[in-house]
């Protein structure tokens, strides 16, 4: 019987261990998973993951949907805060277990508010190597094309190991 | 047996696919009734005037050449390419993807963002009574 206890324990300390640690060390960001959210904002780009921006970041990008980036992505009343909501409850502050959650927002200072996370420090250091003829090609045309060289974006995965860069490849930090 | 009753559905499905169905019957319809208010002249939305509308370009709020045709391509049948953000664009003719021109909803939210896109305002019932008979019956 004392065996059965201690085995059960040290079954359920282990399990412990492996949740707990899982949790503090996510890579990437958390996916998206809104089916509202990913019908009405991935139908035009890429499904952006809410914890890529802090919550003040998607209240502001959803007040100015009818001129967002130059093209009018308005969206009607209820869906629209139903959307709000979901990135609200989402955003950087509330994933800093993601790795590259934290480091974004780690990387806003307070008084920011990046309505795009092609603007927070973090994403250009990220990508201040990459050359001018590899954005501006036609399979990319922007650093907001995540999934033109990042092949598991839409999963959250942003690891440097699933780059492939069209027309050149793998990309290695030094 | 089952096979031969899918394909019998499948071919009725694709028969039918031109035709609206109800809820865009009724929207169609409302239309044109807001329409021939602000023109009483009008007798029926036109497939002509909604390919004008569809092909011609526009000055865009970035001060580059734009049209419909731009993302869509002329031939709706085939996947268009969002110019901005490089995301593929399901083939707008309902003949080709039978989603289209079936939620009122929808319809009416992508001629709302896209006549603002294209000509920077929204377009008039009879612009967007004709543009819709344009795409739905272009072969």
């Amino acid at each position: 019987m004392k065996k059965l206890v201690i085995t059960s324990l040290l079954i359920a300390g282990s399990l412990l261990a492996e949740s707990s640690s899982s949790f503090e060390g996510r890579k990437g960001v958390a996916p998206a998973t809104d089916s509202l959210y990913l019908k009405e904002c991935g139908s035009c780009h890429f499904a952006y993951q809410p914890g890529l921006l802090p919550s003040r970041s998607w209240v502001k990008v959803m007040e100015n949907l009818s001129d967002h980036f130059g093209t009018d992505a308005s969206v009607e009343g209820a869906d629209s805060s139903k959307i709000l909501k979901y990135l609200k409850d989402n955003s950087t502050e509330k994933f800093k277990n993601y790795k590259k959650t934290k480091s974004i927002y780690d990387s806003i200072a307070t008084t920011e508010t990046p309505i795009a996370v092609t603007k927070t420090r973090y994403f250009v250091q990220k990508h201040r190597e990459i050359g001018c003829e590899l954005i501006k090609q036609k399979e990319v045309k922007s650093l907001s094309n995540c999934m033109a060289c990042h092949t598991k974006a839409d999963k959250g995965s942003y690891s440097e190991r699933e780059i492939n860069i069209p027309n050149y490849g793998r990309w290695e930090d030094e | 047996m089952v096979k031969a009753v899918v394909a019998l559905l499948m071919v009725v499905s694709f028969m039918q696919a031109y035709e609206l169905n109800a809820q865009m019957k009724d929207f169609m319809n409302s239309l044109l009734t807001e329409a021939k208010k602000q023109n009483p002249n009008l007798k029926e939305f036109d497939y002509a005037r909604g390919e004008k509308i569809f092909t011609a370009e526009q000055i865009g709020k970035k001060g580059n050449k734009i049209s419909c045709v731009t993302c869509h391509t002329a031939d709706l049948s085939k996947k268009g390419l969002n110019e901005n953000t490089n995301k593929v664009i399901e083939p707008l003719s309902p003949s080709a993807n039978s989603k289209r021109f079936s939620d009122v909803k929808e319809v009416k939210k992508w001629l709302r963002r896209n006549f603002k896109d294209v000509y920077n305002r929204e377009g008039s019932a009879q612009e967007q009574g004709d543009v819709v008979t344009y795409i739905i019956n272009k072969k």
